[in-house]
């Protein structure tokens, strides 16, 4: 038992018949950390998700969740786990308190603490005068965040949110999302999947892991992956006369006037043949590849999934 | 077109559910060979055995030189009316007669009489038809080749009028709490599995046993509360009577009937993963199970292998203890068979539920 790691997953399987759902994966979240979990539809993400929160059984690996194991003690397992899943984990015949309530005692909680609780979230959301409306007439929006209220209220240290956003207009979406963010300034640990990349991004999560037919095929903090992915140099340069092609050494990705996208092999050497072309530089910036591009092309490699292709890309511990 | 495409894609998504289509060509014919059986024949006769209780000491010496036993048909004397019900109850005669004092010398005198006959609760069809036979026999017993004035008045064990509701009632109120039971669990269970909320009562520390317990309990209640309003309804306006000892024990029976039958409600509703899919299994044994279990029609009236058939449901057992409780209003001796029946169906049904359920829940 690890008690320094939130999560340990070590060669975990998953078949289902003949699916290979999930294929000898294993990673570790530490406390605290905001870890992403990315990959297309039928990656095995979701289903990765229902082995850690008990959902499901794996069919070999070893899993611990805040320092149990999954199968061995699987109460202690949910004791201190959230779920906020793709489908809102609401009864629409019941109030937004009603819903609150029935699940907080199924953690045993007491009523008032429960209500106490329940109001904080409720009042940070600024939802707290619908706590008596039936889910059944309120928004998408509102639906989730009394359901990600619902996943709080027990006070889990370990929360799993399974594409929160999906749906959500964008200033519902920045909401949760600013949420998530404060969640882990909270010291909570937040495995997070989701297809909006551009949330990951914004939210700076601590680890990423991109997975494709049941591998992970990278792993490691969005910086870490970035740097990895870096083929080659993208510079931005806008100087003080228009060059020409046969000026530049490199690919010119975009050309408007005096300004330059370029790719390019080594950045010292372009530098040395931009100062020998005696022209002013206005603005210079190098660029990093997007999460989006490196998603991209992680998902639509046109590498086989067999084992050899499949190695991950553990870019650090 | 339009119109075409809708019912084409609503029929196409129907026939991908492979369980659901088996059980869908399941119940017609379940249901047309149940149903062509389970009724009787033109011509059948009934049968069975005249239990007599006589204040007329004359009339059963008479009776008794008149009446030849057979196979089928013997007529036998007890010395009260608590032993003539016990064996009405425990199915030893189809029919009780209870003659009243200076019966044959009315019958002598040709002046009219009338006799009290309790049909048998699991067959009253045969009992009604053989009270009939009894007041003409009984009548020529006094007097040969006379016009006869013999009466028979239906009743039930404690002297109130007989109605064919009487027989029904026990057997409606057992089926529409198991059936509230079985088609309540398939909704709860697989619709919440649809919808999402199950994972999220599965991801608290709840256990699973618990979870199932708390959905019966639910659904127990639900259909206990149906069945008190259709014994409300029967007491207070068709003549169903109950004393305090016989309330307990229906209540008691209710409880214990529905219990029986949600192991199998668990089982299917844990293996089905659609509710559609769920329904149409419920339906599929449920609706047999109501005709099968003598909750219409006497299963005595059957053809014998279906009666073999009948014995398979715990439905047959709890509205048959149901029936004689509430008909009858006798103790746990003509009842405890029953109870065993449905106690031991309800632990290995359960028993294998609790398995299923726990493997089930989880992919």
């Amino acid at each position: 038992m690890d008690d320094k790691k939130a999560i340990v997953v070590k060669n975990l399987k998953k078949y289902f018949k003949n699916v290979k759902a999930v294929d000898d994966i294993s990673f570790e979240v530490g406390y605290g950390e905001l870890f992403a979990l990315l990959g297309q539809n039928g990656a095995g993400k979701s289903t990765t998700i229902r082995i850690l929160t008990n959902l499901a059984v794996p069919t070999s690996g070893h899993i611990e969740v805040a320092g149990f194991n999954v199968l061995k003690d699987p109460t202690s397992v949910r004791k201190n786990i959230g779920l906020v899943a793709e489908k809102v984990i609401l009864y629409d015949n019941l109030t937004a308190m009603e819903n609150i309530k029935f699940f907080g005692r199924l953690y045993g909680m007491k009523d008032a603490l429960i209500e106490e609780r329940a109001e904080k979230f409720l009042k940070l959301f600024d939802i707290w005068n619908f706590k008596d409306m039936l889910i059944s007439k309120m928004s998408t929006g509102m639906k989730q965040k009394i359901n990600l209220a619902r996943a709080l209220v027990p006070d889990p240290k370990i929360i799993f949110l399974d594409e929160p956003t999906l749906g959500l207009d964008p200033v519902s979406t920045k909401h949760i999302r600013d949420f998530i963010v404060g969640l882990r300034e909270e010291g909570r640990t937040i495995i997070y999947t989701t297809h909006v990349l551009h949330d990951v991004e914004l939210m700076n999560v601590d680890k990423v892991a991109i997975m494709r037919k049941g591998k992970i095929v990278s792993l490691g903090s969005l910086n870490e992956i970035k740097h990895y992915f870096k083929k080659a140099e993208i510079v931005e340069i806008e100087t003080d006369r228009m060059l020409s092609k046969v000026e530049i050494n490199g690919k010119i990705i975009e050309q408007d006037g005096v300004y330059l996208k370029v790719e390019i092999e080594d950045l010292n050497k372009f530098l040395k043949e931009i100062t020998e072309l005696k022209v002013q530089v206005r603005s210079f910036k190098t660029l990093e590849p997007s999460l989006e591009d490196i998603y991209v092309e992680m998902s639509e490699s046109t590498v086989p999934a067999d084992e050899k292709s499949n190695e991950v890309v553990k870019v650090k511990e | 077109m339009n119109i075409w495409d809708i019912a084409w894609k609503d029929l196409k998504t129907f026939l991908r559910g492979k369980t659901r289509v088996i059980f869908s060509v399941l119940m017609p014919i379940i249901m047309m060979l149940m149903l062509g059986f389970i009724f009787p024949k033109a011509g059948g006769s009934y049968s069975g055995n005249i239990g007599i209780y006589s204040h007329d000491l004359l009339f059963n010496a008479k009776i008794e030189k008149s009446f030849s036993n057979t196979s089928t048909t013997k007529m036998v004397f007890y010395n009260s009316r608590q032993d003539l019900i016990d064996a009405l109850a425990s199915g030893k005669i189809m029919v009780g007669a209870i003659i009243p004092k200076d019966f044959s010398v009315a019958v002598m005198l040709h002046q009219p009489v009338t006799m009290d006959v309790i049909p048998s609760p699991a067959d009253p069809q045969a009992g009604i038809m053989m009270s009939q036979e009894l007041a003409t026999m009984f009548g020529s017993a006094g007097v040969q080749n006379i016009k006869q004035n013999v009466q028979s008045n239906l009743v039930n064990a404690d002297g109130t009028a007989f109605n064919y509701y009487d027989f029904t009632v026990p057997g409606l109120m057992a089926m529409i709490a198991i059936m509230s039971v079985m088609t309540g669990l398939a909704s709860a269970i697989t619709r919440e599995r649809e919808l999402g909320t199950l994972d999220g009562v599965m991801v608290t520390p709840i256990s699973r046993g618990s979870i199932v317990i708390g959905k019966v309990l639910a659904q127990t209640i639900r259909g206990f509360v149906t069945a008190m309003i259709i014994l409300a309804i029967s007491w207070l306006f068709f003549g169903v009577h109950f004393t305090g000892i016989s309330l307990l024990w229906t209540i008691f029976l209710l409880l214990l009937g529905t219990f029986s039958f949600i192991g199998v409600g668990v089982m299917i509703t844990a293996a089905m993963k659609e509710q559609e899919t769920a329904m149409i299994t419920m339906t599929t044994i449920t609706f047999p199970m109501m005709f099968f279990s003598g909750v219409f029609f006497p299963i005595q009236q059957m053809p014998h292998f279906m009666q073999y058939i009948a014995y398979i449901f715990p439905l047959t057992y709890a509205a048959d203890a149901l029936r004689n409780i509430i008909t009858l209003n006798v103790g746990w001796n003509f009842i405890w068979v029953d109870v065993v029946v449905l106690v031991g169906f309800a632990a290995v049904t359960s028993l294998i539920a609790a398995i299923t359920f726990q493997r089930l829940t989880q992919d």
